[in-house]
């Protein structure tokens, strides 16, 4: 399984406060609420830590499918600067994180060595709709040359649950394939 | 309060959060605020603490695990008014 969430910081930033009061209890342990305050650049923490536990998030339900609304039960655990564990009960995810002025990005795995093809995309289209074909038609375009497979066969639909499963000739694959965006950043992994 | 007036407050809270107008103008029970509305989950904290503020009440993390449909928010939000 893997998961990826990206987070447009200065977007972000318009549409979301976490100093308003009890957000930050809402979702961060006391020790992810230290990190923060502690933290010289505080947004930039806070949605990196946020974006590790929305990555792993995807995995989890992907794996179990079940959905739940808790970022809290999802403990981060910063092991360097862009290393990380989320711990969710007994089960653990490992993070990557990428961080540049414009936005934080993480991939969660269920193992440290999975090896994962990503792609992050700076679109113009202000419309979500948009976007999700685009970057729907980007992901595709990737797996087809990277698995040495025929695009126009390749097809995305999505579960129940609102996970993308890649299909192939009708055929559901097991390619594990996790969508992302936020504001101008779009971005697949699989 | 009835069914209907708690819908319409609900539908109030979140209007600034969707990004799907067509299922907002549809709003029912069974609306989903992720997969429906398309709210994304950074705003989903702001929808819980804006229900807290609008109904005077606390959501812990437990039963705010379960506030990802109308029809769950609805549940919650009465059962925490009946505590009062």
């Amino acid at each position: 399984m893997i998961g990826n969430d990206i987070v447009d910081l200065k977007y972000i930033k318009e549409t979301s406060n976490w100093k308003r009061p009890r957000f930050l209890d809402k979702v961060f342990t006391t020790k992810e609420q230290h990190l923060i305050l502690s933290s010289e650049n505080q947004h930039q923490m806070v949605w990196l830590l946020w974006s590790m536990k929305e990555a792993a998030y995807k995995c989890h339900v992907q794996q179990y499918g079940r959905r739940f609304f808790n970022p809290k039960r999802l403990v981060c655990e910063l092991i360097s600067e862009d290393k990380g564990q989320v711990n969710i009960d007994a089960i653990q995810y490992y993070t990557a994180t990428i961080v540049t002025k414009d936005y934080v990005y993480t991939i969660a795995k269920q193992t440290d060595d999975q090896p994962v093809e990503t792609s992050i995309i700076e679109t113009k289209a202000p419309k979500l709709a948009t976007q999700s074909v685009l970057l729907k038609r980007y992901a595709l375009e990737s797996i087809a040359e990277v698995k040495h497979l025929d695009l126009d066969m390749l097809e995305i639909r999505k579960t129940k649950i609102g996970a993308p499963e890649v299909y192939y000739a009708s055929q559901k694959t097991p390619i594990d394939l996790t969508l992302t965006h936020c504001g101008r950043f779009s971005s697949f992994a699989f | 309060m009835t069914k209907d007036e708690l819908i319409a407050k609900l539908k109030t809270i979140v209007q600034p959060y969707i990004q799907d107008e067509a299922a907002f103008d549809n709003l029912s029970e069974d609306t989903d605020f992720i997969n429906d509305l398309k709210i994304n989950s950074a705003n989903l904290v702001d929808v819980i603490l804006d229900v807290e503020d609008e109904f005077d009440i606390r959501i812990e993390n437990d039963d705010m695990e379960k506030m990802i449909s109308v029809k769950a928010a609805m549940g919650i939000v009465n059962e925490k008014l009946a505590e009062k």
